[in-house]
């Protein structure tokens, strides 16, 4: 009978000896994520299903159910609109900031003297390429690329892309070169994942006869498909919190609003981060199975 | 002599000429044996660098020409890139709008103590989930994944009343405090850095200093804090320009008293023009242009140093940890 508790007793300290460090680094982390994580995320699904309203010494909820949800679709005739805008425009400079890396790391691979300046000065807009001074220079049409009026590329654009689209994809082309400058940190994953693959690979292939143009196809982009992914996961994380992306001013303008408040903007909010997640969820599929296919047929 | 004589001769001599081994040679220099090692590749190389390099940093160019114009140059369509006067007059305004010493000195000391506290936590944070046993340890990675993907907007307004419970807006704490429990700016993208960085150290040296009897927090201050100097270097450098950057949370959190830098660009136009209060255009107005552009100047100016005296430092560091395995 004597044992049992000893027993317990002896678990526990086990226990103890094996998670105690373990615990011990992470509480800062897990005190932090129940107070400014967990609670927060639950109490901003809790105000989107109300409508809130701020009374002297605290909110005032009125239970809405899904109500501001549909509003958001139904009534709003600004928020649909905006998110789909967004998400065009989205859509367009993801792959326009990735290739870009892509290519800017190409180049910068090689090896050359004087190339970590020019390192250097590609890394430069992530210094100060965001928040407040990024949105002055958006305002004062900073940015665009020269040739666009030279050339006059918008009949041409409207010509191919058609209609809606084509207004996107001006909007885009006018600022590249700002949008461009969001690509200081993938220009790093590339350059350091192209380490990744070992020189001897190329050697090899050299060897057999294999062009530069061909290693590149069959060896440098193969290897680097899971950087692109990570790349593309990063710029669409990054982009969330882009200056001017004007679904979230809309989020901004809604939670002052006497009518609308925090409930509703809560709502426009969750609604938005969904989305997001979908196109997340969505990329990190496509690259998962494209990886497991090559990995199957090898 | 036959035609066909002739033909064959010169061809054998073209032949001779290019096999010999001079001319291999100078094709080699050219050419090069891989697509970068030639002359022609190199040249291919600094003029497509030099020319996207030249648009990529128009706009900055663009900010340090539009500061150093009058307003009559500003006004003045013949006048493009170099001010026929360079004048002094919008960086000594942009200093006063922007009360740049007070907000200068705001702005250092959040990102300068936020960042310090963001190192250490985020790196024993990452130590515990890459080395040491955590109960749950999949769903707390999940967990700082998931804390990576959420929107601040998705949190503001609760994390705004937390805050005011606390007592903690518009001081400095209102940031220090979530980077002590590891909820920094972007902490989880850091967490993860450590965490990879410690998965691939060689554990025989964890296991060398725990037979000499240290213990495990003694092990991590002396052993791999240490070891992790350049990651430390790197994400110390991203956390502190990302505080000294941000916009959206001071916008929310230090509306008033303590502000940084950036909120106060966002109102300088106020303070330029009192007439104008309140109507927010996104015209850009010529007679502020060029002191708004001097203010943003102003601000990029401190990282700009650093990152001059550091970035070999920092591009290194971020090959040599192995962010992206």
């Amino acid at each position: 009978m004597r044992s049992m508790p000893d027993h317990r007793h002896k678990a526990v300290h086990y226990h103890f000896k094996r998670y105690g460090v373990g615990l011990l680094f992470m509480l800062p982390w897990i005190i932090g994520f129940c107070v400014f994580v967990a609670i927060p995320i639950g109490w901003s699904m809790f105000m989107s299903l109300h409508k809130v309203a701020v009374v002297p010494g605290g909110f005032k909820y009125t239970w809405l159910g899904l109500q501001n949800y549909r509003d958001a679709f139904l009534k709003d005739n600004v928020f649909p609109i905006e998110l789909i805008t967004y998400f065009q425009e989205m859509i367009l400079m993801v792959p326009v900031i990735v290739i870009f890396a892509l290519l800017i790391s190409l180049l910068l691979n090689q090896r050359f003297p004087g190339r970590f300046i020019y390192r250097a000065l590609f890394f430069l807009p992530v210094i100060f390429a965001t928040g407040q001074v990024l949105s002055e220079l958006f305002t004062q049409g900073a940015g665009d690329v020269p040739f666009l009026e030279q050339y006059n590329l918008e009949p041409i654009v409207r010509q191919y892309v058609g209609g809606e689209l084509a207004k996107t994809v001006m909007e885009v082309l006018g600022r590249v070169v700002l949008i461009l400058w969001y690509s200081g940190v993938q220009i790093l994953i590339f350059i350091a994942g192209f380490q990744t693959i070992s020189p001897s690979v190329y050697e090899a292939v050299r060897i057999d006869g294999a062009s530069p143009w061909e290693s590149f196809w069959k060896i440098t982009l193969p290897a680097s498909v899971p950087f692109i992914s990570l790349n593309v996961l990063y710029t669409i994380i990054d982009l969330f919190t882009f200056p001017l992306n004007p679904v979230l001013k809309h989020i901004k303008d809604n939670m002052f609003k006497v009518d609308t408040g925090y409930g509703y903007a809560s709502a426009l909010a969750w609604i938005y981060f969904g989305f997001i997640f979908v196109l997340l969820a969505l990329v990190l599929g496509l690259f998962s199975r494209s990886m497991r296919l090559k990995g199957g047929k090898s | 002599m036959k035609p066909e004589l002739w033909v064959h001769r010169a061809r054998n001599y073209a032949a001779g000429l290019l096999w010999s081994r001079k001319a291999q040679k100078y094709k080699m220099v050219v050419l090069g044996r891989n697509l970068s090692d030639g002359l022609l590749a190199k040249m291919v190389i600094y003029a497509l660098l030099s020319i996207v390099a030249y648009l990529y940093l128009q706009p900055l160019l663009y900010m340090i020409s539009t500061m150093l114009k009058t307003v009559s140059d500003l006004l003045d369509p013949s006048v493009k890139w170099i001010p026929r006067v360079v004048s002094w007059e919008n960086l000594t305004k942009a200093y006063k709008g922007l009360q740049y010493p007070e907000a200068l000195r705001n702005t250092t000391l959040i990102a300068l103590s936020c960042s310090l506290v963001q190192v250490l936590v985020c790196s024993m944070t990452g130590y515990a989930l890459a080395r040491l046993a955590v109960p749950f340890k999949g769903l707390i990675t999940a967990l700082v994944l998931l804390t990576f993907l959420i929107p601040p907007q998705v949190i503001i307004i609760p994390l705004y009343v937390i805050f005011s419970k606390m007592g903690l807006l518009n001081t400095l704490f209102v940031f220090l405090v979530p980077a002590i429990f590891g909820q920094g700016l972007k902490g989880a993208l850091f967490i993860l850095i450590f965490r990879q960085f410690f998965k691939a150290q060689p554990p025989s040296l964890e296991e060398a200093a725990k037979l000499d009897g240290a213990s495990a927090v003694r092990l991590y201050f002396r052993i791999m804090l240490p070891l992790a100097q350049s990651a430390c270097l790197v994400v110390f450098l991203f956390s502190f320009i990302w505080y000294w950057n941000m916009y959206y949370e001071p916008s929310m959190f230090l509306a008033k008293g303590f502000t940084p830098l950036s909120i106060r660009l966002d109102r300088l136009e106020d303070v330029l023009n009192p007439s104008l209060l309140g109507s927010k255009s996104l015209v850009a107005n010529p007679v502020t242009e060029g002191t708004k552009m001097a203010a943003a100047f102003l601000i990029i100016l401190p990282p700009l140093v650093i990152f001059m005296f550091l970035q070999r430092w920092f591009i290194t560091g971020i090959e040599r940890t192995g962010i992206v395995e």
